[in-house]
Order: C-alpha cells, then sequence, then structure tokens
C-alpha cells in the first residue's frame, strides 16, 4: 500500500511539475507521456474518478542538450548554459544597443557642433533684446550669469543621478547580475530618480543623542561646495561657467571644505562609529589633498596659468602630426603625475579602496550612519558630484580636455570629448571600487605620506626639467 | 580495547591514584578521578603525556530525567483545572538500570594531538556543592566551556579567572540544564 | 549575555596629553559580527585595548530541548546550530546515536553521507569566501561565490528538497536514494567549479591589498592554537594538521585520498587561504566517492520508530567546515537523550577573539572575526 502511494505521489508530482513549466517550442517531449510513468496497480487505486489520461504529448523543458537545468527546478545553472558569451542572444542584445547608442552620441555631436557657437547666438540675442528694452547692462550680464548657474547646476546634480545608475549597472555585471532592470523600461535607467523621489518622501530621522544643528547643517556644508567646485570647470570650449584666472585653486579651495561637513557629521550624530568615521575622514581628506595638489602643480607650471581653459588650450595640438599634446603623454612626468592625481582623487571621494571613512563593515557607515532620507542623499549626492568633478579635473588636466586625440576626430565637437574623458575616468572610479579590497587606516596614512607625497615632490622636479627644455 | 587498556596503564604507571569509569564512554577510555584533584591530572596529562588538546568541558546532571513536558513552566498545565488544584505535571519514570544521585558529573576530554590518543576523564561533584578546580589555566580554551558549563548547570570552577553567565540572559533565574531547573516567567514569556 | 563592563583602567598615557579610552558596542546588530554577536571594545583612538565577545543572543537551549525529544526529532534540532553546514550536524548526530544504538550504516549511506558533507563543506567555504571578502571591503568575490553556492543548494535541493536545513541524514543512513540525474549533475557541477577556484585565487587571494590587511594580522603560533582548543581550518592554518577525516576518519574519508592543507603562521591570510584550498580538496573527496559509488540500500536495519537505546554514553566527532564538531551523548534507556552536550568548534574558536584582538586596530578586528569563521547558531546553540 504505501509502495503504490508513494508512487501515486511521484507521479503527481512529475505531472504538476510539468504542467507548471513553460513549454519551449521546437523541443517536443520524446514518445512517453506523463501518465504512462504510472504502474498498473496505481493507476487502479484510482479508478474511475480520472480515466487514463489520452496519450498527449506534453511538451518537455529544453534540457539544453542534458546541462543547465535542474530537474523539479526552474532555475537555470549559471555560465554552464551558454558555451560562449556571443552564443547568449541577451549578450548579442547588449552589444547592439551599445553600438547603438555611442552611435547615437557621435551623430548627436555632429550634428550639434560645438555648443559655445549655439551659446553666442542665444547671447547676443538676448542681450540685443534687453538692450532694445532699455535694460541696465549690469543687470542684463546678471541675468546670463543667473541662466549659466542654472545650467551647471543642472548638470551638476543630473550627473550624480546618472553615475549612480551606472555604477549599479557597471556593478551588477562586474558582479554576473543584472542590476536595475524595471524602473522606466529600458534597463532600470529611471531607478535613481524613483530612489531620490523615495528618499526625498522619508522621514527625517535625527538621533535625541545628536547635536541638531551641527547633525541639521552637516549635509548642507559637505554637498555646498560641490556644487560651487563646478564654477571654473572647463566643459568644452567656451563653456565655462564663471573663466576665472585662479580656477584650479579655487577649485581645490572649495572642495577642501567638504572635509569640514564630513567632520561636523561624525561629531554631530552623537554615535561612536560616526565619530570614527567622521575622525578618520578627517585625517584622510586632509592628508590626500597634499599629493592631488602637488601632482598638478608641473602641470600649472608649463602652461603658467591656473585657468582651467588655458591648460586645455595648452593641450591642443600634436606632436609629428598624430600625438596629442596631452599632459599624460610627457615622459615621466606625464604618467606619474597622471597617477598620483587618479589615486588622491579617489581618496579624495571616500571610495573603494579609500572607504575608510564609511567602512561598511567596521564602522557600520561611518559619518553617516546617523543620516536618513534627504539628508543622507545630500552626502550621497556630494559623493557623486565629487566623482564627477576629479574625472573631469583628470580630463583636462591630463586627457587634454576637450582636444581630440587624433586630428582627423575633430569633426566631433570639444565637449563631446570632454565627456568622452571624464566618463572614462568615471567608469575606472566605479571600476576600483567593484574590484579592490579596503585598505587599512594606518596602511592608508602611509601610503600617502610615504609613497605618494614623495614622488609628487619629485614630480614637480621632473616637471621642472622641461620648463629647462 | 587493547589500545585503551595500554593508554590506561601508561596513565596509572604516571597518576597510581586512578580508576577506570564505570560507564565507558563509546569510542574513548574513560578515567575517574576525583574532582580536588581534576587541575593536577590535567597538568599530569599535559606534561607528562602530551594531552596538550582539551576537546571539551561538560557536565551532567544525574538527578534523573527531565519532565517529558520539557521545561517546567506551568504546574498546571490544564487550564480547565481550578487554581490550586494538584498539579498535573508528573516526573518522568527513571529507568530502573540507571545510577541516578545527587551529583554532577563534569566529564572532560582530551587528546594528545601528535599521539592520536583522546581520553575522557570525569569527575562527580555533589549536587549541593559543586566546586572543583578550574582548567583556564592550564588550556586556555577552557575559559569559556567552563564559563558554559558554570552557567548552563551551575557548577562553580574555582581559579576561573572570569567565572560568569555566558549563554543565558542575565534575567534568567538558576541554571537551564539541571534537571529540576523550573522556569521563571519572564517579560519575554507569552 | 553580561552587561557592560567597565571600561578598562586608563592605560598609560604621556602626561601632557590627556586620551580618554572608548567603548565601542560592536554588535549585536552590525553588518560584519555574522550575526548577532556582540563585541565589547575598549579602544584608544583606534587601537584596541581590551576585547570581550559576548554571544548569547542566539541562544535556543538545544541542548536542554533534546531532553524531551526522541532521537529522530534531535537530528531536526542539529540542523538549527550551524546552518550553513547543517548536513554535517545531522551527521554528527547520527553518528553518536548510532554508537549508543549499535546501528550498522550501509556503505552507500556512509558514501553518501561523505558526498553530501563534502559539498556543503564547499557551501560553507565559498559563503566564508564571500563573505570575508564583504569584510575586507571587497564587494564582487562574495556574488561569484553565491554563483557557485546556488548550485550547490540546488544539488541539496533536488536530493532532500530543502536549501538550508535539510534533515537529510537520518539515524541509520540517510532519508532517501539520490535521484536519478543527480551523479551526472554533481559531476557536472565538480567540472564547473574547479576552474572558479583559480578565478577567487585571481579575485581576492593576491590582491596586493587583501593580502597587505590579512597576512600581517591576527597570527596564532601553534602551541597558542592548540592551547586556545581550535580546530578546523583556524587550528590547521596554524600549522598542526589535526583534521578529523584522517585523525579518526568516519563515513567513507577511508576511502578517500586527500590532503589535509595547513597553513604556515596562522595569520587571518592563512586560515583564509586554508579554505580556498580545502574546497580543491573537497571536490577530490567527491570526485573519488562518487566514481565508487555502488548501488545498495541507504537506510540501515533496526532503527525503530522510537528508538530507546540501551543506558550508556558516546562521543563522536567530525571535521565540520567550522572545526572538530563533536557530540557526546548520555541515554538512560529512555526515548530521548538523558544528556547531549555540542562540542560547537565555533563556539570555542570565537574565545580566540578575547586575546588576540588586544593591540589591533578596529579594522583588523573584522579581519580577525571573520577570518575564524563563526556562526552564530552554532555559537549560541
Amino acid at each position: 500500500m504505501s509502495e503504490t502511494n508513494r508512487e501515486n505521489v511521484k507521479n503527481s508530482g512529475e505531472d504538476s511539475q510539468g504542467s507548471a513549466q513553460a513549454p519551449v517550442p521546437g523541443v517536443a517531449k520524446p514518445s512517453i507521456p506523463a501518465a504512462a510513468h504510472a504502474k498498473p496497480a496505481a493507476a487502479a487505486a484510482r479508478p474511475a474518478a480520472k480515466p487514463a489520461a489520452p496519450a498527449e504529448v506534453l511538451p518537455e523543458p529544453r534540457l539544453n542538450n542534458g546541462r543547465g537545468r535542474l530537474l523539479g527546478s526552474a532555475r537555470l545553472w549559471p555560465t554552464e548554459v551558454w558555451p560562449n558569451p556571443w552564443a547568449r542572444p541577451s549578450f548579442v542584445r547588449g552589444a547592439y544597443w551599445l553600438a547603438g547608442i555611442v552611435a547615437g552620441v557621435l551623430l548627436l555631436g555632429w550634428s550639434v557642433g560645438e555648443i559655445s557657437v549655439w551659446a553666442n547666438l542665444a547671447y547676443d540675442w538676448a542681450m540685443n533684446l534687453l538692450r532694445l528694452r532699455q535694460v541696465p547692462e549690469l543687470w542684463a550680464q546678471g541675468a546670463w550669469s543667473a541662466v549659466k548657474v542654472v545650467v551647471v547646476f543642472h548638470l551638476v546634480a543630473l550627473a550624480p543621478l546618472f553615475l549612480v545608475w551606472w555604477e549599479r549597472k557597471i556593478s551588477a555585471h562586474m558582479q554576473s547580475r543584472l542590476g536595475p532592470m524595471y524602473v522606466g523600461g529600458f534597463h532600470g535607467w529611471a531607478q535613481t530618480i524613483a530612489d531620490g523621489i523615495k528618499l526625498m518622501l522619508k522621514e527625517d530621522v535625527s538621533p535625541r543623542a545628536a547635536d541638531a544643528w551641527i547633525h541639521l547643517l552637516a549635509p548642507i556644508v559637505a554637498a555646498a561646495p560641490a556644487v560651487l567646485a563646478f564654477a571654473p570647470v572647463y566643459f568644452g570650449s567656451g563653456l565655462t561657467a564663471a573663466d576665472i584666472d585662479i580656477g584650479v585653486l579655487y577649485i581645490f579651495a572649495v572642495s577642501g571644505m567638504t572635509v569640514i561637513g564630513i567632520v561636523m557629521a561624525g561629531w554631530g550624530s552623537g554615535n561612536k562609529f560616526s565619530l570614527l568615521g567622521g575622525l578618520r575622514a578627517g585625517a584622510q581628506l586632509v592628508s590626500y589633498e597634499l599629493p592631488r595638489t602637488f601632482s598638478v602643480i608641473p602641470v600649472i607650471l608649463l602652461v603658467g596659468s591656473l585657468n582651467l581653459t588655458a591648460i586645455n588650450d595648452f593641450q591642443s595640438g600634436y606632436w609629428l602630426g598624430f600625438i596629442p599634446r596631452w599632459f599624460i603623454f610627457y615622459p615621466v612626468m606625464g604618467q606619474i603625475a597622471f597617477v598620483i592625481f587618479l589615486i588622491a582623487s579617489v581618496a579624495e571621494t571616500n571610495r573603494i579602496p579609500f572607504d575608510i571613512p564609511e567602512a561598511e563593515s567596521e564602522l557600520v557607515a561611518g559619518f553617516h550612519t546617523e543620516y536618513s532620507g534627504m539628508k543622507f542623499s545630500l552626502f550621497f549626492f556630494a559623493e557623486y558630484a565629487y566623482v564627477f568633478l576629479s574625472s573631469a579635473l583628470v580630463a583636462t588636466f591630463f586627457l587634454g580636455g576637450g582636444n581630440a586625440p587624433l586630428p582627423f576626430l575633430r569633426i566631433w565637437p570639444s565637449w563631446l570629448w570632454f565627456f568622452a574623458k571624464t566618463g572614462l575616468i568615471a567608469f575606472c572610479f566605479l571600476w576600483f571600487r567593484w574590484t579592490f579590497p579596503r585598505f587599512r587606516v594606518d596602511r592608508l596614512m602611509d601610503f600617502n605620506w610615504k609613497f605618494l607625497l614623495p614622488w609628487s615632490f619629485a614630480n614637480i622636479a621632473f616637471g621642472a626639467v622641461y620648463l629647462f627644455l | 580495547m587493547t589500545a585503551h587498556e595500554d593508554l590506561f596503564t601508561e596513565i596509572k604507571a604516571g597518576y597510581p591514584k586512578l580508576e577506570k569509569d564505570r560507564a565507558q564512554v563509546e569510542p574513548y577510555l574513560t578515567l575517574k578521578v576525583l574532582a580536588k584533584d581534576v587541575a593536577a591530572f590535567f597538568a599530569f596529562l599535559k606534561d607528562t603525556l602530551g594531552f596538550d588538546y582539551l576537546d571539551m568541558v561538560t557536565a551532567v546532571d544525574w538527578k534523573g530525567p527531565v519532565n517529558r513536558l520539557g521545561y517546567i513552566t506551568e504546574p498546571n498545565p490544564n487550564p480547565f483545572l481550578p487554581d490550586g488544584a494538584t498539579p498535573q505535571v508528573q516526573q518522568a519514570p527513571a529507568a530502573p538500570n540507571v545510577a541516578y544521585r545527587e551529583s554532577f558529573e563534569v566529564v572532560y576530554l582530551a587528546s594528545a594531538l601528535s599521539r592520536g590518543r583522546k581520553v575522557m576523564v570525569k569527575a562527580e561533584v555533589p549536587r549541593n556543592s559543586p566546586n572543583l578546580p578550574s582548567l583556564a589555566g592550564l588550556y586556555k580554551t577552557a575559559d569559556w566551556q567552563e564559563r558554559e558549563v558554570y552557567d548552563l548547570l551551575g557548577v562553580t570552577f574555582d581559579g576561573h579567572p572570569n567565572l560568569k553567565k555566558i549563554l543565558t540572559p542575565d534575567f534568567i533565574q538558576g541554571h537551564p540544564l539541571r534537571k529540576d531547573y523550573v522556569h521563571q516567567k519572564d517579560r519575554y514569556d507569552d | 549575555m553580561t552587561t557592560n563592563p567597565a571600561p578598562a583602567p586608563a592605560a598609560t598615557a604621556a602626561p601632557e596629553m590627556k586620551t580618554d579610552q572608548m567603548f565601542i558596542n560592536m554588535g549585536p546588530q552590525h553588518p560584519s559580527t555574522h550575526g548577532v554577536l556582540r563585541m565589547g571594545l575598549t579602544v584608544e583612538g583606534e587601537k584596541i585595548v581590551r576585547a570581550e565577545p559576548d554571544v548569547g543572543y542566539l541562544h535556543r537551549g538545544s541542548e536542554k530541548l533534546s531532553e524531551v525529544r526522541g532521537y529522530h526529532h534531535c537530528v531536526v534540532l542539529t540542523d538549527r546550530w550551524d546552518y550553513i553546514s547543517s548536513m554535517m550536524n545531522n551527521l554528527v548526530f547520527c553518528m553518536a546515536a548510532e554508537r549508543l544504538m549499535k546501528i550498522e550504516v550501509p556503505e552507500r549511506a556512509d558514501d553518501l553521507r561523505t558526498v553530501m558533507c563534502e559539498f556543503n563543506r564547499i557551501a560553507s567555504h565559498l559563503l566564508f569566501f564571500g563573505t570575508y571578502g564583504i569584510d575586507i571591503g571587497a564587494f564582487t568575490p562574495f556574488l561569484y561565490a553565491f554563483r557557485e553556492r546556488e548550485m550547490v543548494l540546488d544539488l541539496f535541493e533536488m536530493v532532500c528538497g530543502a536549501r538550508m536545513t535539510f534533515n537529510y541524514i537520518r539515524l541509520g543512513g540517510v532519508m532517501k536514494d539520490l535521484p536519478d540525474p543527480w551523479c551526472g549533475k554533481a559531476k557536472e557541477f565538480l567540472e564547473h567549479f574547479k576552474p572558479r577556484l583559480k578565478e577567487y585565487d585571481d579575485l581576492l587571494s593576491f590582491n596586493p591589498i587583501f593580502l597587505d590587511r590579512t597576512q600581517t594580522v591576527g597570527k596564532v603560533p601553534k602551541d597558542q592554537a592548540v592551547n586556545w582548543g581550535l580546530s578546523g581550518p583556524n587550528l590547521r592554518a596554524s600549522g598542526v594538521g589535526y583534521d578529523v577525516r584522517k585523525f579518526a576518519p568516519y563515513a567513507s574519508y577511508r576511502k578517500a585520498d586527500f590532503e589535509v592543507v595547513v597553513g604556515k603562521d596562522g595569520s587571518c591570510w592563512d586560515r583564509y587561504y586554508c579554505r580556498v584550498r580545502e574546497m580543491a580538496q573537497s571536490v577530490r573527496i567527491i570526485e573519488q566517492i562518487l566514481d565508487q559509488l555502488k548501488p545498495g540500500p541507504v537506510q540501515g536495519r533496526g532503527v525503530a520508530k522510537v528508538p530507546k537505546p540501551p543506558p550508556g554514553e558516546a562521543y563522536a566527532h567530525i571535521e565540520s567546515s567550522r572545526g572538530d564538531l563533536g557530540i557526546y551523548l548520555v541515554s538512560d534507556g529512555g526515548f530521548s537523550p538523558y544528556r547531549m552536550h555540542v562540542r560547537a568548534p565555533s563556539f570555542i574558536n570565537l574565545a580566540l577573539l578575547q586575546e588576540s584582538l588586544v593591540g589591533l586596530k578596529v579594522a583588523d578586528v573584522i579581519a580577525v572575526l571573520g577570518s575564524i569563521d563563526i556562526v552564530l547558531g552554532e555559537v549560541d546553540r
């Protein structure tokens, strides 16, 4: 009896599985129908209620040549399924999408051309209009500055949105998963927007132990310089909000203020982990300011100006007609400066492998443990804005800013080249984050003071040699 | 068994006042020592015979089988009986061939890793004054294991550097693995 | 569980600079204490002056519970100790109970037990590999490890229907025989898995930052490791080749030819890498056992529905993925164990922390704690 019962159970189980699985067209089940497994005794045990099933051929799940799918499980075993990535339709589709996106961007850049031309047209038109309306010159200029501020602010605000989405997608694909796939339709492009809305709607919790004012002010102090620092950034020929002569100095000075906000957050949260995180951040950011700044000094020496447009223009042109005169191609000096600046920039943005101020596994979340909702997202925003800023600075200082890598590629406008280079460096930032483990706090300091800083000093000497050549 | 006999004679040669326990723990030689001699015996085992690895410290309460219903939380589990009725809980029948007694048996398992030998050592302490010397000075691993035995069974190890509760919360009264443990209602009940 | 200890008396500080010690409560809710472990850390800046692991937040009293449950029911309890490697818990309890009841286990059942335990070791070490990466700050290895772990769990699901608390190994044998395609799937997985080990090394093991963080900290010398009663990869990393699978072979380990992986100086990296190399040995064992798997019964004869073993005592121990997991069982002839004691390797390994953490940095706490590879379910039982 028990034997037949077991058979029944087994068979019904197989039946239900067989019918629950999605039929795959093109693969027919081989000859034996599901009910034929049952022994005659089992069929006799449940007589008239269910007549013997007709010999219909149920589709069987595709077994991928016997590999890849488990019995009774709808899950696919990863990696065993496809002989190579190009045999995988989604991979090919993704490649087409990427190629299409790149082609679309190139086409857009080619058709738009230099934005500064359009901007000059708009400027002339607006100024003429205002002059006809007898608006005073100062007001007119003020209005135009306001327009520039709005544009740059939106650029700064939207870049983190894009960067976050991009980071999530890149990290996902580095980790053999998909990342956001639903919100917005195409690969979850609107996920960050949805997250931003969610963060804005969240309750703003501040702990009882916190120092209320400092706790409130910290994210603002941290995030405001991130926006301010973009004023002199060169986005393409003629695209600079404030083309000031001390641009480099201004950027380093203003972005250095963020550390105050972070230390305030660590102190004001009333949490020991936050305090440790804030102190670590203070030590780290102040230390890494030094090699970061010193690594740029050779560049400034050669250009003779702190103006980012001047630095960009200095790198235009080609040696031998095809080697771009970018600083990264200056032997020894350029490469050392580039590497030091890149490393120090990663450290400045508190990202892995230098994310000890917010080391998740040690300090929970470091200085922003106690922040939620919009305050938290301000820190988040500041981090990504600085990633964007650092990438832009690397692109301007070392990768020739808006200059095309080869002479014939100058058909594409400078802003496109600038953003392409910025994106490349930003990708490096994300790539580091998902590849490296975290430094330990004392090793991090050793690395800075005993390695980066001496080499950045030495590099000033290397740069000085070029002045005499 | 011959391996056991060899080991027994070897240990006995260095430590004469020793006997085999009546209840041998299945695959190992099981020895019985007096509770007050435990530290001296293990010092001998460790220094002379190379038993440098203490596997386990635990204890058994030989008072008798625990009630079948497990934790006694309520002496009268039948809600339809009036208050003050005769308690329904009955002690589980004791097995006839087992020597139940008012004592704890502290059980040690030590290994000589280099020689591939393990030996069980038992020491009996009375339930009303369960004291015996601690091995924490000899084996650091005894630190937490003795704390666990103290926490769960209430055996006190003299000379332990840090003998306090380890597994049960502070508000638990008594020692849960004792056979006569009665659970006091606390804030997490109901 | 204890209340917060008073901060240790101030250590010697330079007289002109007054520094205060800070007491940090790491846990019980903390991302990298691997469960509900609480560590009372007294720190000076980032340096640890005193560390006190505090356990018991997951104490479920399974030793007490076993005193009122039948032997078959106790197998279910065992699943809940070390829920990452439940098969081994099942096995060790069944071995102890079989020793009490004098049950012979058929050969095929022994083989299946071995295979399942080794698969479980792979799954457990993969979890360690992934979470240790996260502890050190590398997030990506985690998902690579889980990709393979998922496949092992699928294999378990095929064989017993559960992915976590298997209850597959029963008194006298195993729950049921393998489904038909299982061996093929298992071999397919092993073929897939072998090259992955190389991938793990490339990803994490020899990363300079990772080496820098783990090779210098948490060193446990050989004699200390033995004195602390460490077991499993933690002991072997210190250079002591104590492996129960070789020391006192159980199940079918006699049939398999494998090496005991031994480290050098017992640093965190050694403990980590011992586990990674053990996965390769597990693959070897599984392949050998699967190759010589013979058909036969998987349940021994003479297992009563309500077993009442004769009065007696037994101890069984196996090499679980955390270490030397032992069960001390006392029977008084009743239907449930008179006393069951678990020699929980996690619990005993964890005691090491109170000494080995002193003098390290806060970041190293995580490196050392992660490398000891505890499962709080087993620590607290």
